[in-house]
């Protein structure tokens, strides 16, 4: 188990080192032409060696791989690094401010977002596979089917959109004013709007993964429920409810735990598409609108602490498929 | 995975293919996709619109809304008053135009690197996996966002064409798939007695890679290609979308639907958003719905 998880972890290790040279290679492209892709509009010549002299573009390249991972010379007060706490990950000239602070303002509207949509469509896939496997080839079935078909071929702005104007724009034409069109408002200041201002987006990106993950439960109950054990517990007059809520489905998730976990870690950009279309103030917002705008250190910032986020949480994944199956089975 | 492997010959496979009910949906859903696109210039030549050409007199009102549809315009106008129906046709030939080159290339990648990793275990193996690893470990928009911001010259102007970009981009990521698909395909071949029997009677490696195990890999390889062209058309609308991908004023679903719901406009004309749209979900529909009607034929149960 122990040999087990160091070699999990070390792969992990490795593979986010490989992810942050990789982004240094990226950054290292942008600055050859500093005026283009960080310097504020009609910057003038002074304010571009400043940043060529900040970000000490004029030494070379194994000397500024190491400011960029352990520590950088300060900019303009702020410190700079990969490796030291909080970790920095670059300066923007633009918003003068450190892109670290930029994100971590926006961190928790898309956290919400992301932990909000994943309760929901976990608890109904697990709720309409389960369904869809007992009542297997009836029309439950292929309705479920039609719906996971449907939520699959649909892209999620299109999905966004779409309730955006029948549950936002239809209703409150009729007075009915239940969802907001957008915004977003924190946790700590009044939960009940915190919901009501997330519940269109939370659907949004859950019918999508509701197409994949009711399916997969399906097909693993199935699986499952053709095994010995459960043919023994039937055998002992276990109700048949309970067979496949306590036997068959706790056997069946391991597949959708792995799964889920990747999903998760791949999620910011179905939260891009969705801040974007309900104007919620997150992190993905930052990213398009720095993209377009050009300001490259918040892009690339944001594109570290995905790919972190994503091997971060794969490794988690694997961890907990283990503990739960240690035979390895999976 | 491997049952089509153990077939006697290929084309039996795809005769069952064509019987299946629902791979004939979907094969009638994209065949309208692909007509779609090869006849928008016919459907812009027969109502002397064209996709880019605007409308202001004829189809904008004088509050400066678009018309809805009407004799003239099927589909209604946008809020530049261009014909919504050709901007659709010709939004089909970006989505092909982009998917198609898109996944071929990722397919090409993909097999490559599949094929040695699968057929040199070990270190080999082991460092292409890595690899694979890596590329999956960036989230595809975000990255194709710090990918699209640097790909701009110093007058501010792209340094490549962005329809290439988005080609690359989505290429980049979609390579992953193949690779692990094949990778693990040769790894089951590779202990075969014919793979044995040609290395024992003295064949390179390289005679066999690509003689012995490439021609059982390819059916199942092109196969996977249909059920990734959706997923990468999805990606590109998905950029498009957000401003990055294909830029105006071509025509692209993705940013059509992105300036419907932008400007509200769909509001008063939903065929606005809903001619993209639907052509959007016919499209990976019919996709979705041939590559299931090949599980069910590869792999009934």
């Amino acid at each position: 188990m122990i040999t087990y998880l160091l070699r999990q972890a070390s792969r992990a290790l490795t593979t986010l080192l490989i992810v942050l040279v990789i982004a240094f290679g990226l950054t290292r492209v942008a600055y050859r032409d500093p005026a283009a892709v960080l310097a504020p509009r009609n910057a003038d010549q002074r304010t571009l060696d400043g940043i060529t002299r900040a970000l000490r573009l004029d030494e070379p390249w194994y000397l500024q791989l190491w400011h960029y991972l352990y520590r950088g010379p300060d900019i303009q007060g702020a410190e700079m690094g990969l490796f030291h706490w909080p970790p920095a990950l670059g300066y923007s000239f633009r918003q003068q401010r450190p892109v670290t602070e930029l994100i971590l303002e926006k961190i928790p509207a898309t956290l919400s977002l992301a932990l909000g949509a994943v309760v929901i469509w976990m608890a109904l896939s697990l709720l309409f596979g389960v369904i869809a496997a007992r009542r297997r080839d009836t029309w439950v079935d292929h309705g479920l089917s039609v719906f996971s078909y449907t939520g699959l071929s649909v892209p999620t702005f299109l999905t966004g959109i779409l309730l955006a104007y029948f549950l936002y724009f239809k209703l409150s034409t009729y007075g009915i004013r239940w969802f907001p069109g957008g915004g977003y408002v924190p946790l700590a200041e009044d939960p009940f709007q915190w919901a009501r201002h997330l519940l269109l987006p939370w659907l949004t990106i859950a019918i999508a993964e509701i197409g994949v993950f009711q399916r997969v439960v399906r097909a693993n109950m199935l699986d499952v429920l053709g095994a010995d054990y459960i043919r023994t517990a039937r055998a002992k007059g276990v109700s048949e409810r309970r067979v496949h809520f306590d036997h068959a489905l706790g056997a069946a998730l391991n597949p959708v735990i792995t799964l889920g976990g990747l999903e998760l870690a791949a999620l910011m950009g179905g939260a891009i598409v969705t801040e974007q279309i309900f104007g919620l103030d997150g992190v993905g917002r930052l990213a398009v609108e720095a993209a377009v705008g050009g300001d490259f250190p918040v892009v690339i910032g944001t594109t570290i602490l995905a790919s972190a986020v994503f091997v971060v949480s794969t490794f988690v994944v694997d961890v907990i498929t283990r503990l739960r199956d240690p035979s390895g089975a999976t | 995975m491997s049952s089509p492997l153990t077939r006697p010959g290929r084309f039996p496979v795809l005769r069952d293919i064509l019987r299946e009910p629902s791979a004939r949906i979907g094969l009638v859903l994209v065949g309208a996709v692909v007509l779609a696109a090869l006849l928008a210039p016919v459907a812009a030549a027969l109502t002397g619109h064209g996709p880019n050409q605007q409308f202001r007199a004829e189809a904008l009102t004088e509050t400066g809304l678009p018309t809805g549809p009407n004799g003239d315009f099927w589909f209604g106008a946008d809020g530049n008053g261009r014909d919504v129906l050709v901007r659709t046709l010709y939004g089909a030939r970006i989505s092909l135009l982009v998917g198609i080159p898109a996944t071929t290339l990722a397919l090409l990648i993909g097999t490559a690197v599949g094929l040695v990793a699968g057929f040199f275990p070990g270190r080999t193996d082991r460092l292409l996996s890595l690899g694979t690893d890596v590329a999956l470990s960036f989230p595809f928009v975000v990255t194709a966002l710090s990918l699209v911001a640097l790909n701009k010259g110093g007058d501010g102007r792209p340094l490549l064409n962005p329809v290439v970009l988005v080609i690359i981009v989505i290429s980049l990521f979609a390579w992953t798939a193949f690779a692990r698909l094949v990778r693990n395909l040769v790894v089951v071949l590779r202990e075969r007695p014919f793979v044995e029997a040609a290395l024992s009677l003295g064949a390179s490696r390289r005679r066999v890679v690509v003689r012995e195990i490439l021609p059982n890999v390819l059916p199942v390889v092109v196969v996977y290609w249909a059920v990734q062209l959706p997923v990468n058309i999805m990606l590109e609308a998905t950029l498009s979308f957000l401003g990055v991908g294909v830029q105006a004023p071509t025509a692209s679903w993705g940013s059509m639907i992105a300036e419907a719901q932008r400007s509200s406009l769909y509001q008063v004309q939903p065929w606005f958003l809903l001619g993209p749209g639907i052509a959007m979900f016919v499209t990976v529909l019919g996709f979705n719905t041939i590559s299931s009607g090949v599980r069910n034929v590869l792999d009934p149960g």
